[in-house]
């Protein structure tokens, strides 16, 4: 008997990243700490560089872990001192792709092992040649898009109107996480790494958004001193981005990557609710660029 | 001629809990009273040592946009609601989270040959003079550029 996989045809999964590598899209410079540098120093360089991770690197100079924001807000909630080296809360050995690798391999392996950035080595073991993000592949993506000549910066609007393109709809994901502005900072950091969150809303007892907290504001309460049973709301940020849920997802991305900022909330009106949020990692999860023509093109150029 | 002799002993400086606002603040009116432009200061500690140095360029790295390089062209794009968004950021942060901790500085008694080899090399602007880890004056590369300069100045005029 002929098995199924013999008589019918097998179509390859294709997305708009197919066959692009992870030298295209990655960034060459990586931000690197010595093993005993302490916690406090390690919060100051994630601020500057606007890293979200650090290669921790041993006495030789090779890799020898990983601290992200989510190991210090970790740290944080333990009540761990400022001083106490990195070598201390890294997470060990750090993840590598191979710069020939697919992105599709790197974005696979992310989302396995839960990380936002991988590191990026040469066939030399442990020579590391970069990192990549998914901010890093949207970008390449939107880079793309940005340059096609199906953009709407090279059509007219009555031509921009025919072409088929992605809405914030398409990809966001339903539902917003909130805390009260009452609710102290553990409660916080519970909800963030309780749900694997960047940033959770924070709202008052009539539902109304006042701010946002996001990682980057919790590992700069820790080294500022701030205890852990202060009321959320004294370290939010304000305002909310906020975008509507019938925006082209390529206004979405540019607005992310000209704030610095990883997620953007969505609304049906100016004066709804949030109905859901859009993230860089949604977007490199949908892996497609900002326009449904694109994907079809593309497929086509290769075959 | 040793460092000593061209340093200047009025210098400006910050202090490493100021936020950047107000180190903003202070490069306006210290350029202002000095009569040049402050491109950076030194951020001294409550014992007067010297912990760091802040100059514009931390400042503009900190508020460029991580990816603005994938835009590619920007005209279209307008720059008013980005910096409105990177002012709200920039208020908590403070002078300590963007200085440069790498210190370079000189002792009063290193010779100018070397201040300029060091200036040269490393590219800095401004250099601390340190003793017994007090900061007591700081020596700018176009003070140092001038002395040496005027001298070849006069010397040809002669």
């Amino acid at each position: 008997m002929t098995g199924t996989a013999d008589i019918m045809p097998v179509f390859k999964h294709r997305s708009v990243i197919s066959g692009i590598t992870v030298k295209e899209a990655m960034q060459r410079q990586v931000v690197q700490l010595p093993i005993d540098t302490p916690v406090t120093q390690c919060v100051r360089t994630i601020i500057k560089f606007k890293a979200n991770a650090v290669m921790v690197t041993g006495p030789d100079q090779t890799p020898a872990g990983v601290i992200s924001k989510t190991d210090i807000i970790g740290a944080f909630y333990a009540g761990l001192s400022l001083g106490t080296p990195i070598s201390d809360i890294m997470v060990a050995p750090p993840l590598f792709c191979e710069v020939q690798d697919t992105l599709e391999t790197a974005i696979d392996q992310m989302q396995k092992n839960s990380i936002h950035q991988i590191y990026v080595s040469s066939e030399k073991k442990n020579h590391v040649v970069g990192q990549v993000a998914y901010s890093d592949i949207v970008g390449l993506l939107y880079r793309y898009c940005r340059a096609c000549i199906r953009s709407g910066r090279c059509l007219t609007d009555m031509e921009t109107k025919e072409i088929p393109r992605l809405m914030v709809k398409d990809v966001m994901t339903s539902g917003a996480n909130v805390c009260r502005a009452s609710d102290p900072i553990t409660q916080v950091i519970e909800i963030l790494s309780g749900r694997k969150l960047g940033a959770v809303l924070v709202s008052d007892h009539s539902n109304q958004t006042l701010g946002i907290i996001s990682k980057t504001d919790l590992v700069l309460s820790y080294i500022r001193g701030i205890p852990l049973d202060e009321p959320a709301g004294s370290i939010m940020n304000t305002p909310v981005a906020i975008c509507l849920v019938d925006t082209l997802l390529s206004d979405a991305i540019q607005k992310m990557f000209l704030f610095d900022i990883h997620r953007i909330f969505v609304k049906k009106t100016d004066k709804g609710p949030v109905m859901g949020v859009l993230s860089l990692s949604d977007a490199t999860r949908f892996r497609s660029g900002t326009c449904r023509a694109c994907a079809a093109a593309r497929i086509l150029d290769n075959s | 001629m040793f460092a000593k002799q061209v340093m200047d002993k009025r210098f400006h400086f910050l202090h490493p809990k100021q936020s950047v606002v107000e180190a903003i603040r202070l490069f306006k009116t210290a350029g202002e009273k000095e009569g040049k432009k402050v491109f950076g200061m030194m951020v001294i500690d409550d014992d007067d040592r010297l912990v760091g140095m802040l100059s514009m360029f931390d400042i503009l790295l900190y508020i460029q946009p991580k990816h603005i390089g994938i835009l590619g062209e920007m005209e279209d794009i307008s720059p008013e609601p980005l910096f409105e968004s990177l002012l709200s950021r920039i208020k908590k942060i403070r002078v300590e989270d963007l200085m440069s901790t790498t210190l370079v500085s000189v002792k009063p008694d290193t010779h100018l040959l070397v201040v300029m080899d060091i200036m040269i090399r490393k590219h800095v602007r401004r250099l601390p003079v340190v003793e017994n880890n007090r900061v007591i004056g700081i020596l700018y590369r176009s003070d140092l550029f001038h002395l040496l300069m005027g001298k070849l100045i006069d010397d040809g005029n002669s």
